[in-house]
Protein backbone atom coordinates (compact mmCIF):
# COMPACT_ATOMS: atom_id res chain seq x y z
CA UNK A 1 0.00 0.00 0.00
CA UNK A 2 2.57 2.19 1.05
CA UNK A 3 6.26 2.36 -0.01
CA UNK A 4 8.52 4.65 1.78
CA UNK A 5 12.31 4.58 -0.47
CA UNK A 6 15.27 7.01 1.07
CA UNK A 7 12.89 9.74 1.99
CA UNK A 8 14.86 12.83 3.21
CA UNK A 9 13.25 16.00 4.35
CA UNK A 10 13.69 19.02 5.29
CA UNK A 11 12.71 22.27 6.92
CA UNK A 12 13.83 25.60 7.15
CA UNK A 13 17.18 24.27 5.64
CA UNK A 14 17.45 21.60 8.79
CA UNK A 15 17.65 17.99 7.57
CA UNK A 16 14.98 16.50 9.64
CA UNK A 17 14.48 13.01 7.80
CA UNK A 18 17.40 11.38 6.94
CA UNK A 19 16.83 8.74 4.88
CA UNK A 20 13.49 6.83 5.66
CA UNK A 21 12.72 3.21 4.25
CA UNK A 22 9.35 1.80 5.12
CA UNK A 23 7.13 -0.21 3.58
CA UNK A 24 3.70 -0.95 4.69
CA UNK A 25 0.90 -3.61 3.45
CA UNK A 26 -2.64 -3.62 3.08
CA UNK A 27 -4.05 -4.10 6.33
CA UNK A 28 -1.11 -4.11 8.63
CA UNK A 29 -0.43 -2.20 11.62
CA UNK A 30 2.74 -0.22 12.36
CA UNK A 31 4.12 1.39 15.47
CA UNK A 32 6.83 4.08 15.30
CA UNK A 33 8.39 4.50 18.35
CA UNK A 34 11.55 6.96 19.08
CA UNK A 35 12.34 9.55 21.60
CA UNK A 36 11.22 13.55 20.66
CA UNK A 37 13.06 15.27 18.17
CA UNK A 38 13.42 12.04 16.16
CA UNK A 39 11.48 13.58 13.25
CA UNK A 40 7.61 11.61 13.83
CA UNK A 41 6.10 14.00 13.50
CA UNK A 42 7.59 15.25 10.36
CA UNK A 43 7.14 11.97 8.67
CA UNK A 44 3.44 11.93 9.57
CA UNK A 45 3.40 15.68 8.37
CA UNK A 46 5.24 14.72 4.77
CA UNK A 47 2.94 12.16 4.20
CA UNK A 48 0.20 14.72 4.74
CA UNK A 49 1.07 16.98 2.31
CA UNK A 50 2.42 19.79 4.72
CA UNK A 51 3.99 22.05 3.12
CA UNK A 52 6.22 23.30 5.84
CA UNK A 53 8.65 20.37 4.99
CA UNK A 54 10.57 20.81 2.15
CA UNK A 55 10.96 16.52 0.53
CA UNK A 56 15.30 17.03 -0.93
CA UNK A 57 15.17 13.70 -2.18
CA UNK A 58 13.17 9.90 -2.37
CA UNK A 59 10.40 8.88 -3.11
CA UNK A 60 6.84 7.87 -1.86
CA UNK A 61 4.26 5.55 -3.36
CA UNK A 62 0.76 4.92 -2.27
CA UNK A 63 -1.19 2.85 -3.96
CA UNK A 64 0.88 2.74 -7.29
CA UNK A 65 0.91 6.76 -7.49
CA UNK A 66 3.58 9.11 -6.39
CA UNK A 67 2.12 10.75 -3.19
CA UNK A 68 4.48 13.53 -2.73
CA UNK A 69 2.90 14.75 -6.31
CA UNK A 70 -0.41 14.93 -4.71
CA UNK A 71 -2.09 17.78 -2.45
CA UNK A 72 -2.80 17.58 0.96
CA UNK A 73 -6.97 17.26 -0.33
CA UNK A 74 -6.17 14.61 -2.85
CA UNK A 75 -3.91 12.78 -0.35
CA UNK A 76 -7.50 12.86 2.12
CA UNK A 77 -9.88 11.89 -1.08
CA UNK A 78 -7.45 8.54 -2.11
CA UNK A 79 -7.98 7.93 1.93
CA UNK A 80 -4.78 8.85 4.07
CA UNK A 81 -5.43 9.72 7.33
CA UNK A 82 -3.50 11.99 9.68
CA UNK A 83 -4.46 12.08 13.90
CA UNK A 84 -2.57 15.12 14.76
CA UNK A 85 -0.65 15.23 17.52
CA UNK A 86 -1.53 18.66 18.16
CA UNK A 87 -5.05 19.34 16.74
CA UNK A 88 -5.87 22.63 15.38
CA UNK A 89 -8.53 24.75 16.87
CA UNK A 90 -10.54 26.81 13.83
CA UNK A 91 -12.53 29.26 15.73
CA UNK A 92 -15.78 30.25 13.95
CA UNK A 93 -15.81 26.76 11.85
CA UNK A 94 -18.18 24.56 13.85
CA UNK A 95 -17.34 20.81 13.90
CA UNK A 96 -20.31 20.26 11.74
CA UNK A 97 -19.52 22.61 9.01
CA UNK A 98 -15.95 21.27 9.03
CA UNK A 99 -17.05 17.61 8.49
CA UNK A 100 -20.14 18.52 6.18
CA UNK A 101 -17.76 19.82 3.81
CA UNK A 102 -15.06 17.15 4.44
CA UNK A 103 -17.70 14.40 3.24
CA UNK A 104 -19.50 16.08 0.40
CA UNK A 105 -16.15 16.83 -0.98
CA UNK A 106 -15.02 13.07 -0.26
CA UNK A 107 -17.92 12.04 -2.41
CA UNK A 108 -17.64 14.44 -5.09
CA UNK A 109 -14.13 13.08 -5.64
CA UNK A 110 -15.46 9.36 -6.06
CA UNK A 111 -18.39 10.92 -8.33
CA UNK A 112 -20.97 10.14 -5.41
CA UNK A 113 -23.88 12.83 -4.56
CA UNK A 114 -24.02 14.79 -1.70
CA UNK A 115 -25.82 13.23 1.47
CA UNK A 116 -28.96 14.74 2.55
CA UNK A 117 -28.98 16.55 5.78
CA UNK A 118 -30.30 13.31 7.74
CA UNK A 119 -28.43 10.96 6.21
CA UNK A 120 -25.54 13.11 6.93
CA UNK A 121 -26.92 13.07 10.90
CA UNK A 122 -27.45 10.12 10.81
CA UNK A 123 -23.85 9.19 9.61
CA UNK A 124 -22.42 11.73 12.43
CA UNK A 125 -24.76 9.89 15.15
CA UNK A 126 -23.66 6.32 14.27
CA UNK A 127 -19.50 7.56 14.28
CA UNK A 128 -19.92 9.95 17.35
CA UNK A 129 -21.15 6.67 19.17
CA UNK A 130 -18.03 5.16 18.44
CA UNK A 131 -15.70 7.74 20.26
CA UNK A 132 -18.61 8.16 22.77
CA UNK A 133 -19.20 12.09 22.01
CA UNK A 134 -22.49 13.42 22.85
CA UNK A 135 -24.57 15.78 19.85
CA UNK A 136 -23.31 19.15 21.14
CA UNK A 137 -19.54 18.43 19.94
CA UNK A 138 -20.84 18.75 16.77
CA UNK A 139 -22.09 22.33 17.02
CA UNK A 140 -19.08 23.10 18.64
CA UNK A 141 -16.24 25.15 17.25
CA UNK A 142 -13.27 22.98 15.84
CA UNK A 143 -11.38 21.51 18.61
CA UNK A 144 -12.19 24.96 20.08
CA UNK A 145 -12.01 24.78 23.93
CA UNK A 146 -11.90 21.25 23.58
CA UNK A 147 -9.29 19.50 26.16
CA UNK A 148 -6.74 17.35 25.32
CA UNK A 149 -8.69 14.33 25.17
CA UNK A 150 -11.69 15.47 23.35
CA UNK A 151 -9.55 16.59 20.49
CA UNK A 152 -7.95 13.08 20.21
CA UNK A 153 -11.59 11.74 20.60
CA UNK A 154 -12.51 14.08 17.51
CA UNK A 155 -9.46 12.90 15.57
CA UNK A 156 -10.67 9.31 15.86
CA UNK A 157 -14.39 10.87 15.02
CA UNK A 158 -12.88 12.16 11.86
CA UNK A 159 -11.21 9.00 11.33
CA UNK A 160 -14.49 6.96 11.75
CA UNK A 161 -17.04 9.24 9.46
CA UNK A 162 -13.56 9.53 6.46
CA UNK A 163 -12.99 5.65 6.46
CA UNK A 164 -9.36 5.94 5.88
CA UNK A 165 -7.39 3.18 4.06
CA UNK A 166 -4.04 4.80 5.44
CA UNK A 167 -4.36 6.08 9.09
CA UNK A 168 -1.27 7.67 10.74
CA UNK A 169 -2.17 8.12 14.13
CA UNK A 170 0.58 10.68 15.77
CA UNK A 171 0.51 10.35 19.70
CA UNK A 172 -3.27 9.96 19.57
CA UNK A 173 -2.53 8.41 22.85
CA UNK A 174 -0.80 11.16 24.58
CA UNK A 175 -1.93 13.14 27.03
CA UNK A 176 -5.11 10.14 27.92
CA UNK A 177 -6.61 9.59 31.61
CA UNK A 178 -7.60 6.00 31.23
CA UNK A 179 -11.27 6.43 30.34
CA UNK A 180 -10.10 8.44 27.17
CA UNK A 181 -7.78 6.07 26.24
CA UNK A 182 -10.10 3.35 26.51
CA UNK A 183 -12.71 5.11 24.08
CA UNK A 184 -9.96 6.08 21.90
CA UNK A 185 -8.06 2.25 21.61
CA UNK A 186 -11.64 1.04 21.36
CA UNK A 187 -12.41 3.62 18.48
CA UNK A 188 -9.51 2.84 16.34
CA UNK A 189 -10.15 -0.97 17.02
CA UNK A 190 -13.08 -0.46 15.76
CA UNK A 191 -11.99 0.85 12.38
CA UNK A 192 -9.82 -1.79 11.67
CA UNK A 193 -10.73 -4.11 8.51
CA UNK A 194 -8.48 -6.31 6.41
CA UNK A 195 -7.93 -3.85 4.40
CA UNK A 196 -7.17 -0.59 5.89
CA UNK A 197 -3.55 -0.15 7.73
CA UNK A 198 -2.25 1.99 10.49
CA UNK A 199 0.75 3.77 11.38
CA UNK A 200 0.55 4.19 14.71
CA UNK A 201 2.74 7.10 16.87
CA UNK A 202 3.12 6.18 20.49
CA UNK A 203 5.68 5.93 23.29
CA UNK A 204 3.67 3.62 25.49
CA UNK A 205 2.56 0.50 25.28
CA UNK A 206 -0.78 0.91 26.70
CA UNK A 207 -2.46 2.06 23.24
CA UNK A 208 -0.77 -1.21 21.50
CA UNK A 209 -2.43 -3.08 23.83
CA UNK A 210 -5.78 -2.35 21.58
CA UNK A 211 -4.59 -2.33 18.16
CA UNK A 212 -1.70 -5.14 18.58
CA UNK A 213 0.92 -4.60 15.55
CA UNK A 214 2.52 -6.09 13.45
CA UNK A 215 5.83 -4.54 13.12
CA UNK A 216 7.52 -1.83 15.47
CA UNK A 217 9.88 0.76 13.84
CA UNK A 218 12.11 2.75 16.44
CA UNK A 219 13.10 6.20 14.51
CA UNK A 220 15.95 7.86 15.97
CA UNK A 221 17.35 11.26 14.33
CA UNK A 222 15.83 11.35 11.06
CA UNK A 223 16.15 7.44 10.66
CA UNK A 224 14.32 3.58 11.45
CA UNK A 225 17.24 2.38 13.60
CA UNK A 226 15.70 -0.67 14.58
CA UNK A 227 12.58 -2.49 13.38
CA UNK A 228 11.18 -5.92 15.47
CA UNK A 229 8.26 -7.32 16.26
CA UNK A 230 5.46 -6.14 19.25
CA UNK A 231 7.70 -7.36 22.09
CA UNK A 232 9.64 -4.67 21.74
CA UNK A 233 7.35 -2.53 22.39
CA UNK A 234 7.73 -3.65 25.96
CA UNK A 235 11.47 -3.85 26.07
CA UNK A 236 11.37 -0.45 25.00
CA UNK A 237 8.77 0.42 28.03
CA UNK A 238 10.80 -1.04 30.64
CA UNK A 239 14.41 -0.27 29.31
CA UNK A 240 14.11 3.00 27.05
CA UNK A 241 15.34 3.80 23.63
CA UNK A 242 19.50 4.35 24.96
CA UNK A 243 20.58 0.50 24.23
CA UNK A 244 19.01 0.50 20.49
CA UNK A 245 20.82 4.07 20.43
CA UNK A 246 24.28 1.99 21.18
CA UNK A 247 23.49 -1.04 19.24
CA UNK A 248 22.93 0.69 16.06
CA UNK A 249 26.00 3.28 16.57
CA UNK A 250 28.00 0.37 16.81
CA UNK A 251 27.08 -1.23 13.57
CA UNK B 1 -24.69 62.00 2.53
CA UNK B 2 -25.70 63.17 5.83
CA UNK B 3 -27.67 61.32 7.98
CA UNK B 4 -29.24 62.63 11.38
CA UNK B 5 -30.88 59.86 13.55
CA UNK B 6 -32.13 60.67 17.11
CA UNK B 7 -32.78 58.29 19.06
CA UNK B 8 -35.32 59.97 22.03
CA UNK B 9 -35.65 58.94 25.94
CA UNK B 10 -36.25 55.41 26.29
CA UNK B 11 -36.53 54.75 22.66
CA UNK B 12 -34.32 51.94 20.46
CA UNK B 13 -33.33 52.06 17.33
CA UNK B 14 -31.89 49.09 14.88
CA UNK B 15 -30.80 49.71 11.64
CA UNK B 16 -28.37 48.63 8.42
CA UNK B 17 -26.88 50.81 6.00
CA UNK B 18 -25.99 49.00 3.09
CA UNK B 19 -23.03 50.63 1.42
CA UNK B 20 -22.41 50.00 -2.19
CA UNK B 21 -20.86 51.93 -5.23
CA UNK B 22 -18.69 55.48 -3.98
CA UNK B 23 -19.88 57.73 -1.59
CA UNK B 24 -19.14 60.39 0.96
CA UNK B 25 -21.58 59.96 3.85
CA UNK B 26 -21.56 61.23 7.60
CA UNK B 27 -23.93 60.17 9.97
CA UNK B 28 -24.76 61.98 13.26
CA UNK B 29 -25.92 59.81 15.59
CA UNK B 30 -27.64 61.61 19.23
CA UNK B 31 -28.74 59.07 21.67
CA UNK B 32 -31.41 60.67 24.53
CA UNK B 33 -31.33 59.42 28.12
CA UNK B 34 -31.75 55.74 28.35
CA UNK B 35 -32.06 55.33 24.34
CA UNK B 36 -29.81 52.53 22.66
CA UNK B 37 -28.82 52.31 18.93
CA UNK B 38 -27.78 49.08 17.28
CA UNK B 39 -26.30 50.50 14.00
CA UNK B 40 -24.76 48.36 11.10
CA UNK B 41 -22.30 49.41 8.11
CA UNK B 42 -22.09 47.14 5.47
CA UNK B 43 -19.84 48.61 2.56
CA UNK B 44 -19.13 47.34 -0.40
CA UNK B 45 -17.25 49.57 -2.28
CA UNK B 46 -16.15 49.53 -6.33
CA UNK B 47 -14.83 53.17 -5.60
CA UNK B 48 -14.16 54.50 -2.44
CA UNK B 49 -16.76 55.50 0.36
CA UNK B 50 -15.88 57.66 3.18
CA UNK B 51 -17.83 57.57 6.61
CA UNK B 52 -17.79 60.34 8.87
CA UNK B 53 -19.79 58.86 12.24
CA UNK B 54 -20.22 60.86 15.14
CA UNK B 55 -22.04 59.66 18.10
CA UNK B 56 -23.02 62.03 21.14
CA UNK B 57 -24.82 60.88 23.91
CA UNK B 58 -27.35 63.32 25.41
CA UNK B 59 -28.41 61.65 28.73
CA UNK B 60 -27.71 58.98 31.00
CA UNK B 61 -27.40 55.42 30.48
CA UNK B 62 -28.02 55.46 27.12
CA UNK B 63 -26.24 53.01 24.69
CA UNK B 64 -24.98 52.61 20.97
CA UNK B 65 -23.86 49.55 19.55
CA UNK B 66 -21.93 50.09 16.29
CA UNK B 67 -20.57 47.37 13.62
CA UNK B 68 -19.38 47.06 10.52
CA UNK B 69 -18.77 44.94 8.01
CA UNK B 70 -16.38 46.10 4.85
CA UNK B 71 -15.43 43.88 1.83
CA UNK B 72 -12.73 45.21 -0.34
CA UNK B 73 -11.82 44.57 -4.23
CA UNK B 74 -10.22 45.58 -6.55
CA UNK B 75 -9.21 49.13 -6.26
CA UNK B 76 -11.84 49.80 -3.35
CA UNK B 77 -11.61 51.56 -0.80
CA UNK B 78 -13.34 52.05 2.87
CA UNK B 79 -12.93 54.25 5.55
CA UNK B 80 -14.22 54.75 8.43
CA UNK B 81 -14.14 58.21 10.85
CA UNK B 82 -15.57 57.64 14.11
CA UNK B 83 -15.72 59.57 16.93
CA UNK B 84 -17.88 58.13 20.03
CA UNK B 85 -18.56 61.22 22.44
CA UNK B 86 -19.11 59.81 26.13
CA UNK B 87 -19.95 63.58 27.32
CA UNK B 88 -22.82 62.10 29.39
CA UNK B 89 -21.96 59.44 32.65
CA UNK B 90 -22.86 56.40 32.42
CA UNK B 91 -23.34 55.40 29.10
CA UNK B 92 -22.16 52.22 27.12
CA UNK B 93 -20.63 52.11 23.96
CA UNK B 94 -19.30 48.73 21.86
CA UNK B 95 -18.16 48.76 17.95
CA UNK B 96 -16.73 45.99 16.10
CA UNK B 97 -15.49 46.28 12.66
CA UNK B 98 -14.16 43.67 10.55
CA UNK B 99 -12.98 44.23 6.94
CA UNK B 100 -11.90 41.37 4.39
CA UNK B 101 -9.46 42.92 2.26
CA UNK B 102 -8.75 41.65 -1.42
CA UNK B 103 -6.49 42.34 -4.72
CA UNK B 104 -5.57 46.40 -4.41
CA UNK B 105 -7.84 47.37 -1.93
CA UNK B 106 -7.38 49.17 0.72
CA UNK B 107 -9.64 50.70 4.17
CA UNK B 108 -8.53 52.88 6.87
CA UNK B 109 -10.29 52.82 10.27
CA UNK B 110 -9.60 55.87 12.80
CA UNK B 111 -11.79 55.47 15.67
CA UNK B 112 -11.61 57.93 18.99
CA UNK B 113 -13.71 56.85 22.12
CA UNK B 114 -13.31 60.20 24.20
CA UNK B 115 -14.24 60.24 28.02
CA UNK B 116 -14.12 63.48 29.98
CA UNK B 117 -13.12 63.40 33.19
CA UNK B 118 -16.59 63.92 34.80
CA UNK B 119 -17.83 60.90 33.06
CA UNK B 120 -17.27 58.03 35.32
CA UNK B 121 -19.68 54.59 34.82
CA UNK B 122 -18.52 54.94 31.49
CA UNK B 123 -18.37 51.38 29.19
CA UNK B 124 -16.45 51.88 26.39
CA UNK B 125 -15.02 49.16 23.73
CA UNK B 126 -13.70 49.05 20.54
CA UNK B 127 -12.58 46.68 18.11
CA UNK B 128 -10.68 46.23 14.55
CA UNK B 129 -10.09 43.25 12.59
CA UNK B 130 -8.82 42.57 9.05
CA UNK B 131 -8.22 39.89 7.11
CA UNK B 132 -5.39 40.96 4.36
CA UNK B 133 -6.37 38.15 1.50
CA UNK B 134 -4.22 39.50 -0.76
CA UNK B 135 -0.42 41.05 -0.90
CA UNK B 136 -1.41 44.05 -2.21
CA UNK B 137 -4.19 45.08 -0.06
CA UNK B 138 -3.58 47.52 2.87
CA UNK B 139 -5.13 48.86 5.92
CA UNK B 140 -4.36 51.44 8.46
CA UNK B 141 -6.15 50.93 11.70
CA UNK B 142 -6.18 53.65 14.68
CA UNK B 143 -8.33 53.14 16.75
CA UNK B 144 -7.97 55.73 20.02
CA UNK B 145 -9.40 55.90 23.41
CA UNK B 146 -8.74 59.19 25.09
CA UNK B 147 -9.92 59.11 28.89
CA UNK B 148 -9.76 61.31 31.56
CA UNK B 149 -12.23 59.77 33.70
CA UNK B 150 -11.42 56.98 36.48
CA UNK B 151 -13.98 54.36 37.41
CA UNK B 152 -14.78 53.19 33.61
CA UNK B 153 -14.63 50.62 31.57
CA UNK B 154 -12.63 50.93 28.15
CA UNK B 155 -10.82 48.52 25.59
CA UNK B 156 -9.75 48.91 22.08
CA UNK B 157 -7.68 46.53 20.24
CA UNK B 158 -7.08 45.99 16.05
CA UNK B 159 -5.66 43.18 14.26
CA UNK B 160 -4.51 42.72 11.01
CA UNK B 161 -4.31 38.94 10.17
CA UNK B 162 -3.94 36.45 6.72
CA UNK B 163 -5.28 33.35 6.65
CA UNK B 164 -4.38 30.56 9.19
CA UNK B 165 -1.91 28.20 7.19
CA UNK B 166 -2.47 25.18 10.31
CA UNK B 167 -6.21 25.98 9.87
CA UNK B 168 -5.83 25.52 6.21
CA UNK B 169 -3.66 22.05 5.76
CA UNK B 170 -5.93 20.87 8.97
CA UNK B 171 -9.52 21.47 6.54
CA UNK B 172 -7.49 20.15 3.46
CA UNK B 173 -6.05 17.05 4.99
CA UNK B 174 -9.57 15.68 5.89
CA UNK B 175 -10.02 16.48 2.05
CA UNK B 176 -11.74 19.76 2.20
CA UNK B 177 -10.17 21.87 -1.00
CA UNK B 178 -7.69 24.09 -0.27
CA UNK B 179 -10.42 27.01 -1.79
CA UNK B 180 -13.31 25.57 -0.14
CA UNK B 181 -10.94 25.65 3.27
CA UNK B 182 -10.05 29.60 2.41
CA UNK B 183 -13.80 30.26 2.17
CA UNK B 184 -14.81 28.57 5.46
CA UNK B 185 -11.80 30.59 6.92
CA UNK B 186 -13.05 33.88 5.37
CA UNK B 187 -17.36 32.97 6.53
CA UNK B 188 -16.04 32.48 9.44
CA UNK B 189 -13.92 35.39 10.82
CA UNK B 190 -16.82 37.67 9.44
CA UNK B 191 -19.73 35.61 11.34
CA UNK B 192 -20.10 37.79 13.64
CA UNK B 193 -21.13 40.57 11.21
CA UNK B 194 -23.32 38.40 9.09
CA UNK B 195 -25.38 36.83 11.46
CA UNK B 196 -26.59 39.25 12.99
CA UNK B 197 -27.82 40.90 9.19
CA UNK B 198 -31.11 40.61 7.81
CA UNK B 199 -31.29 37.63 5.13
CA UNK B 200 -31.07 40.31 2.01
CA UNK B 201 -28.38 42.27 2.97
CA UNK B 202 -26.42 39.02 4.04
CA UNK B 203 -26.80 37.62 0.75
CA UNK B 204 -25.04 40.54 -0.79
CA UNK B 205 -22.54 40.85 1.16
CA UNK B 206 -21.62 37.08 0.64
CA UNK B 207 -22.02 37.35 -3.04
CA UNK B 208 -18.98 39.79 -2.48
CA UNK B 209 -16.57 37.45 -1.42
CA UNK B 210 -14.71 35.82 -4.25
CA UNK B 211 -15.25 32.33 -4.76
N1 LIG C 1 8.28 23.84 11.96
C1 LIG C 1 9.50 23.54 12.44
N2 LIG C 1 10.49 24.47 12.43
C2 LIG C 1 11.72 24.18 12.91
N3 LIG C 1 12.06 22.98 13.41
C3 LIG C 1 11.14 22.03 13.44
C4 LIG C 1 9.79 22.24 12.96
N4 LIG C 1 9.10 21.10 13.12
C5 LIG C 1 9.96 20.22 13.67
N5 LIG C 1 11.18 20.76 13.86
C6 LIG C 1 12.34 20.11 14.44
O1 LIG C 1 12.46 18.86 13.83
C7 LIG C 1 12.87 17.87 14.75
C8 LIG C 1 11.90 16.71 14.73
O2 LIG C 1 10.66 17.15 15.22
P1 LIG C 1 9.38 16.19 15.26
O3 LIG C 1 9.20 15.60 13.92
O4 LIG C 1 8.26 16.99 15.82
O5 LIG C 1 9.85 15.07 16.29
P2 LIG C 1 9.00 14.01 17.11
O6 LIG C 1 7.61 14.02 16.61
O7 LIG C 1 9.70 12.72 16.88
O8 LIG C 1 9.10 14.42 18.54
C9 LIG C 1 12.96 18.56 16.10
O9 LIG C 1 14.30 18.85 16.36
C10 LIG C 1 12.15 19.81 15.91
O10 LIG C 1 12.67 20.83 16.71
MG1 LIG D 1 5.83 14.44 17.53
Amino acid sequence: MLQIKDLHASVADREILKGINLSIGRGEVHAIMGPNGAGKSTLSGVLAGKSAYSVTSGSVTYNGKDLLEMSPEERSWAGVFLGFQYPTEIPGVTNAAFLKAAVAEHRKSKGLPDLSAAELMRLFREKMAVVEMDKSFLSRGVNVGFSGGEKKRNEIFQMAVLEPQLALLDETDSGLDVDALRIVGNGINSLRTADNSFVVITHYQRLLDYIVPDFIHVLYDGRIIKSAGKELALEIEEKGYDWIIKEAENK
Amino acid sequence: MAVCIKIAAGESLSRVFLQKGAAVERYDIVIEEGGKAEITFVTLPEGEICNDICVKFAGRNASCVLRGLYITRGSGRASYNITMNHDVPDCYSNQLFKGLLYDASRADFYGLVKVPAYCIGTEAYQANHNLLLSEDARVRTLPQLEIYADDVKCSHGATIGRLNEDELFYMQSRGISRETARRLQQMAFAAEILDTLPEDIQAQALEYIPN
